[in-house]
């Protein structure tokens, strides 16, 4: 069990453990028995060809499917083991797990600082008493509206949108756009972030700042991330821990240097057919030299 | 035929492909008019013979086939010269002779809406290519500009409005159409929470209108309670039924939502229609109790035992109209006390959940917000604030009939919200003058006012899709101030 060993070597606490796990729709099983851990402190990327069922996890461990079989336990902030695969999905989000989309999921008729308020529903629907405070214009309430505003420009300094706070975010570029739709995630104060091709449309200076911003929340929050991922040079760069799914199956896990030589994940991303010659990008993304032989 | 003579050497590819098309329709309008206009029906002393009219035939064929090549000489980049052709044709169709006058209108209007899509290709051409969104653009700073305006401009027309009762040429008219704008401005800023803000499409709002003004004169019936102790009644009343509405209908998206809106409202005026013992099925309530003045004094001549009339208690002559007047204080303060509400809370946790879910649900779960909670809310507070109008209609009338709560009052109510533009206050207040007040001010135009108010939906529906004052200003800003606001939109819309 090379999840355990890794978790026994280093000492960040497990916060996410996803043990057998399977989704079934109609006769496709899409995830079939994928286990793996995500540690608070550390970049844990998903990754596989298309199809795989990257998202599917994803979108289990969100709440947004509920999974044929399998146990998603996940430690909260106070100690306590929640059982993702039994929760509604806005609860999930309440007790510290945070998501992105692949496709861009803000609210884009809404102002940018807007989307972060949104974002921090809970803690102030809570201030405003149910917006009774709130009406009455109480001072607590406007205390912990203030909060918010300051949390909301953190982040929107974090992310470099301080001087389009006010734009509809709908109107930003697409590069920002993903940005805010990561500062949004974090201004719900996750314990782990999850995160399903943040790099997607990116070019590749966009793709080097966004892993900038991601080592610096890893480093920076101390939490977890968890990545779905197709940009090579990103995962390679900032993941500790890659886990490689095809066919809704964990075909390895491990460093990014471990899983790059790994036999079974060249084949999953270059097909059997050992006579085809590598592209010459993806090849130099998994770090394999040319030699026509494949691997 | 102007037209065409005065583009006949211009294109050679052109004219024929448009005589063509414009050949193509005339030969349809023949085919309609020769049966429908050529021959009509006459009871004469012989019995029923037909009339030939062909003439009319001719000369609407005629219409149609010149209206059609200007339409197409327009698309195909002659806007000036056909301008000046509808103009020229207009003119001519005001003094040349007509058979019958339905004719000489339909000629006139043909070449007016020809003439302003000529005038709008021209000026389309002059800007280079601006499209909808340029319009849509130029549509939003306007609605902008007007948000900004109202600022000053609210405040004085709420003092018009306090002062309109003393005003000289206030008569009790005025002061009912008062009223009744009030009524529909305070409906449409009621159903603006949850159509607007919300972005559920509620058409059976009317229904919650009928628990507010079925509650009060019930408890009023059964138990003579008074019109201030039944108010709050009528609200929580109204916001329960939309609790029980919301809890099975919220888990539906989109058109099926509206569904079943729809099929609640038509359920509660059968159910209001049926149920004979209680409500008086279609004779409906009369003997309403008016309002008195806060439990004090009653607007009569004569007031009951151990009551004091409300001119003897201020020493003022006895005026029937006293009690108008007090009716239309009362609507002016509910409607702004939900307008109050609505800016409020718009700037509260709640408001901006129910515009991040009409953006984004999914994004909505995965930022934590318990969708249904929220939308509940929306609709129950929604609910409410029909409620209290309901219970003011029921005052106001003094009698109620599941008759004044048809689908077409729901449809109204939406026709003001969603022409105003959705989520838009001032927006609200400009659609009911236009709805309620124009249709009001022409009731001697009978029913051609209900043709022209459609054609004026379906105008302003092609020109200004969202709405006439359709801009959102955000709730929080980070950069406040106006200069920076302006330096934002000027940014944006470089972007």
């Amino acid at each position: 069990m090379t999840a355990l060993d890794t978790a026994a070597a280093t000492a960040a606490p497990v916060l996410l453990k996803v043990e057998h796990l399977c989704m079934r729709f109609g006769g496709l099983l899409a995830v079939n028995d994928v286990s793996f851990t995500a540690k608070a402190g550390q970049i844990t990327a998903v990754i596989g060809p298309n199809g795989a069922g990257k998202t599917t996890v994803f979108n289990c461990i969100t709440g947004f499917y509920r999974p044929s079989a399998g146990r998603l336990s996940f430690r909260g902030d106070d100690g306590t083991v929640h059982l993702l695969e039994r929760l509604p999905g806005y609860r999930i989000a309440g007790i510290g797990v945070a998501r992105t989309f692949q496709n861009i999921r803000l609210f884009p008729r809404m102002s940018v600082l807007e989307n972060l308020m949104v974002a921090q529903h809970r803690p102030l629907m809570r201030a405003s008493a149910f917006s009774v405070a709130g009406l009455l214009g109480l001072p607590s309430y406007r205390k912990a509206e203030r909060e918010g505003v300051e949390l909301a420009r953190h982040w929107l300094e974090r992310t470099g949108l301080v001087d389009v706070a006010d734009w509809e975010a709908g109107n930003l570029p697409y590069g920002a756009q993903r940005r805010l739709e990561i500062a949004r995630a974090m201004c719900t104060r996750p314990q782990l972030l999850c995160l399903d091709e943040p790099a997607a449309g990116l070019n590749p200076r966009e793709s080097a700042e966004l892993a900038d911003l991601l080592r610096s929340i890893r480093d920076g929050e101390g939490i977890g991330v968890l990545l779905i991922e197709h940009d090579m040079s990103v995962v390679m760069t900032i993941s500790d821990h890659v886990v490689v799914l095809d066919y809704g199956r964990k075909i390895a896990e491990g460093s990014p240097e471990a899983v790059r030589s790994d036999a079974a994940v060249i084949k999953a991303y270059l097909g059997e057919d050992e006579d085809d010659p590598l592209p010459p990008e993806v090849a130099a993304d998994l770090g394999v030299r040319v030699d026509g032989e494949g691997a | 035929m102007t037209a065409a003579t005065l583009n006949a050497g211009a294109s050679r590819s052109v004219l024929p492909a448009a005589l063509k098309e414009a050949a193509i329709a005339a030969v349809v309008a023949l085919a309609l008019t020769l049966p429908f206009v050529g021959l009509r029906t006459v009871d004469s002393p012989q019995g029923l013979t037909v009339v030939t009219r062909f003439g009319e035939v001719a000369i609407a064929v005629a219409l149609v086939f010149i209206g059609r090549l200007g339409l197409v000489l327009v698309r195909e980049g002659y806007a000036a010269a056909v301008l000046g052709a509808s103009i020229a044709a207009a003119v001519v169709f005001w003094l040349a002779p007509f058979p019958t006058p339905p004719l000489r209108v339909i000629a006139l209007g043909g070449a007016g809406v020809i003439a302003i899509r000529a005038a709008l290709k021209l000026r389309d051409m002059r800007g280079g290519a601006a499209g909808q969104q340029a319009r849509d653009n130029r549509a939003d700073r306007f609605a902008a500009k007007v948000q900004e305006l109202t600022r000053w401009l609210g405040p004085l027309v709420v003092l018009f409005a306090v002062a309109l009762p003393f005003m000289p040429f206030a008569g009790r008219s005025v002061i009912d159409i008062g009223i009744l704008l009030l009524t529909y401005i305070m409906l449409g800023w009621g159903l603006n929470i949850i159509v607007g803000y919300a972005g559920l499409l509620d058409l059976g709002y009317v229904a919650f209108y009928a628990v507010g003004a079925y509650s009060y004169a019930l408890l009023a019936q059964y138990f003579g309670w008074s019109f201030w102790a039944c108010l709050p009644l009528a609200g929580v009343l109204a916001a329960m039924a939309g609790l029980m509405l919301g809890f099975p209908v919220l888990r539906l998206r989109g058109d099926y939502f509206a569904i079943v809106t729809l099929g609640f409202g038509e359920i509660i005026r059968i159910v209001l229609l049926n149920w004979y013992d209680f409500t008086g099925g279609p004779n409906g309530i009369s003997g309403i109790p008016r309002p008195d003045f806060f439990g004090i004094a009653d607007f009569t001549r004569n007031p009951a035992e151990g009551k004091v009339a409300f001119h003897e208690m201020f020493g003022l002559e006895f005026d029937p109209l006293q009690r108008i007047i007090f009716l239309y204080y009362l609507i002016l303060v509910l409607a702004l006390a939900v307008n109050f509400f609505t800016l409020r809370i718009r700037k509260l946790p709640i408001g901006r959940a129910w515009e991040a879910l009409r953006e984004d649900e999914i994004a909505c779960t995965a930022l934590g917000i318990d969708r249904t909670r929220i939308k509940l809310a929306a609709f129950s507070i929604s609910a409410m604030w029909g409620g209290f109008a309901g219970a003011f209609f029921a005052t106001r009338q003094g009698f109620i009939s599941p008759e004044s709560f048809t689908f077409l009052e729901s449809a109204i109510i939406l026709a003001i919200v969603v022409l105003g533009g959705m989520g838009s206050q001032v927006g609200v207040v400009v659609a009911t003058l236009i709805v309620i007040g124009l249709p009001e001010a022409f009731r001697e135009l009978s029913e051609y006012r209900m043709l022209a108010f459609g054609m004026g939906m379906v105008l302003i529906m092609v020109w200004r899709p969202s709405g006439l004052l359709a801009h959102r200003e955000p709730t929080v800003l980070l950069h406040g101030g106006r200069d920076a606001r302006r330096k934002r939109a000027a940014a944006e819309a470089r972007a």
